[in-house]
């Protein structure tokens, strides 16, 4: 186990290294003025010592919009983009797990053509025009759900968690429910929008994951031993097939924050696409390095705590552990 | 009738010949493989389909609905923008740079990133765990993310979206490429090549290729997708094509200050890039279980 965390570090380590350096170049590139690097005149490894300093102890500069510290700006808006995944994440497992596994159960039935076909469907419809004919909805459905903005401005919500989801709830004592359910409101057609991409994906893995456990050799086993099929897909083959997505499901995590970032932008939800092309078109320029290594740090992380949380849950991972000794 | 059938051969068909035979039995794939030629051609010849100019005003007929609908104008079939230019001619010629655009960037990305796969999962060593850091690094990069941040230093125009989205596609296509060739590189019948003595040119060529023709259809498949939907995407945000140009996710964003009086401008291009990428994933999807039967 110890062996196998040095290892999740150590590539954790370099690939950081890596990503610090293209924050650094993005910095030297685009920002005239930066916060970071006090004198131009030195050569670029001290400069790039000196950025790294200020990035570890957490100085990413100001803002020359309203002389905000950047890394707790981007920190906030970055819990909105998350909230907006998690949301379209439950919402795509809702619709996505059932319908890939009967489309892996009944493969190449009606059943499962009908399945891919809607699969394919919520492919190609590209996000943000999905979001711009969503913009349409008020005018038919007369207003029943917010499609601009994050929050309703009468609620005065305090920054402490940065989730607003969590944060309306603490406020309760002042709005009673009325602040999370708008927040809920204001974020339910965007996680329904980025959730067509998401399910895409879920069917298909799920499909793929399903089929394959339905031909292997224990399966085969339990059929020969004259167990019902219902009690093979519920006792022997679930359990199988739902964990080899999630590290799928892990490698696609850049993408999904791309049409993330996209969609908030369309809604105007105030996330970290929606801040960084703001900053972007007022010219300040800063934000992008900062954007850019509060993304990839999350993901660096996030795909390390997958890995852990796989050898914890799946047998067959924990087999990498003891593979070198 | 006499037809002398004792001394007819059956004659072997070449693999690509066979497979070829198998789709051509598909007949949903072959509607789309037509859909997608009969799409090229279009973006091709724009300037010859195209009834107008794109950029012709006519202020006569101001944001007319298409021809069906009441106070549709025959003349004018999806009808006219707020400038009254031609719709039709605008999809037509706005289909050249998205579709043209992401069909050269699937293109080179697969040459390129085949190259690049190979060479690493070929030799082994520190190139393989330098590549293999520094696609770690690339890949937890959003490709959103990565387009905005080349834009902004080589400031927007449509050449540089497309450098964009090329370099952020292109780690993804390598690590996928890389990781086939691997699995397949375990194969006995790999080793039994190389014991014979093969070169590494000549294991890529007869022994890897044929067999990794499936996931690599799925690969450049996802990737066209990909490109289609991120060159639309940029030129929505505005950082793709500038504006004399015509780019489907440009006319999105410029209907979209007129939505609720002409949703029609942003239907048609929308529609155009939906109908694009799923012609091209039918099309893929035929050609992979032509190549599975094929292999079967």
């Amino acid at each position: 186990m110890f062996q196998f965390l040095i290892k999740r570090l150590n590539l954790l380590f370099i690939t950081a290294f890596i990503l610090t350096i293209i924050a650094f170049l993005i910095d030297r590139a685009v920002v005239t003025n930066s916060h970071l690097i006090s004198a131009t005149d030195k050569n670029y490894v001290i400069q790039y010592v000196e950025y790294l300093y200020n990035v570890i102890t957490g100085n990413f500069g100001y803002s020359t919009l309203d002389g905000s510290p950047l890394l707790s700006k981007g920190l906030t808006v970055f819990t909105s983009t998350l909230e907006l995944c998690f949301l379209a994440l439950f919402f795509s497992s809702l619709m996505a797990i059932p319908l890939g596994l009967l489309a892996g159960l009944f493969r190449d039935s009606k059943l499962d053509y009908m399945i891919m076909t809607i699969a394919l469907t919520c492919l190609a419809l590209p996000v943000f025009w999905v979001g711009v004919m969503v913009l349409l909805l008020p005018g038919i459905w007369g207003g029943l759900l917010p499609v601009d903005g994050g929050l309703s401005l009468i609620y005065d919500v305090p920054n402490i968690t940065g989730f607003l989801l969590i944060d309306t709830l603490l406020v309760s004592d002042n709005y009673g429910a009325f602040a999370f359910l708008d927040r809920l409101a204001h974020l339910l057609l965007p996680a329904l929008v980025l959730s067509f991409f998401l399910s895409t994906e879920i069917i298909r893995l799920t499909r793929h994951s399903m089929t394959m456990v339905m031909r292997s050799n224990y399966i085969k086993a339990a059929y020969a031993k004259g167990f019902s099929r219902t009690k093979i897909v519920f006792v022997h083959a679930l359990s199988n097939t739902l964990s080899p997505i999630i590290p799928q499901l892990r490698l696609q995590l850049s993408t999904i924050l791309s049409f993330a970032m996209t969609i908030e932008i369309v809604f105007n939800l105030g996330g970290i696409g929606d801040w960084l092309l703001n900053s972007i078109r007022a010219g300040d320029y800063a934000a992008l390095p900062t954007g850019m290594l509060i993304i990839t740090t999350f993901i660096l992380f996030f795909s390390i705590f997958i890995d852990i949380f796989m050898v914890a849950i799946s047998p067959l991972r924990r087999g990498l552990l003891y593979a070198n000794q | 009738m006499l037809i002398n059938n004792e001394f007819n051969e059956d004659k072997i068909q070449s693999p690509l010949r066979y497979i070829w035979s198998i789709f051509k039995s598909k007949s949903i794939a072959v509607i789309a493989m037509w859909l997608l030629i009969i799409l090229i051609i279009i973006a091709l010849f724009a300037p010859w389909f195209a009834p107008y100019s794109p950029q012709l005003q006519n202020a006569d007929k101001l944001l007319l609905p298409p021809y069906w609908l009441e106070g549709g104008d025959i003349n004018y079939i999806l009808g006219t923008d707020d400038l009254g230019r031609d719709s039709l001619s605008r999809l037509f010629y706005g289909l050249q740079l998205t579709l043209g655009g992401a069909l050269l960037i699937t293109l080179i990305i697969s040459l390129v990133g085949m190259l690049i796969g190979a060479s690493a999962a070929l030799t082994k060593g520190i190139k393989a765990s330098i590549l293999h850091h520094l696609l770690d690094a690339l890949l937890a990069i959003p490709s959103l993310l990565s387009a905005l941040i080349i834009i902004v230093i080589f400031g927007p125009s449509y050449v540089n979206c497309l450098i964009a989205i090329f370099l952020s596609l292109l780690p993804q296509f390598i690590r996928s490429s890389y990781l086939t060739i691997e699995q397949e590189l375990n194969k006995q019948y790999i080793i039994a090549l190389q014991l014979d003595g093969a070169t590494k040119t000549r294991l890529f060529r007869f022994g890897i290729i044929p067999n990794i023709l499936e996931p690599t259809i799925t690969v450049i498949n996802r990737l066209f997708t990909l490109a289609v939907i991120e060159i639309s995407t940029l030129g929505f945000f505005g950082f793709g094509a500038q504006l004399p140009q015509i780019e489907l996710g440009a006319l999105i964003a410029s209907g979209v200050d007129l939505i609720y009086l002409s949703p029609w401008l942003i239907t048609f291009p929308g529609i155009v890039i939906f109908l694009v990428i799923i012609i091209t994933n039918i099309f893929a999807e035929g050609l992979r279980h032509a190549v599975i039967e094929g292999e079967e």
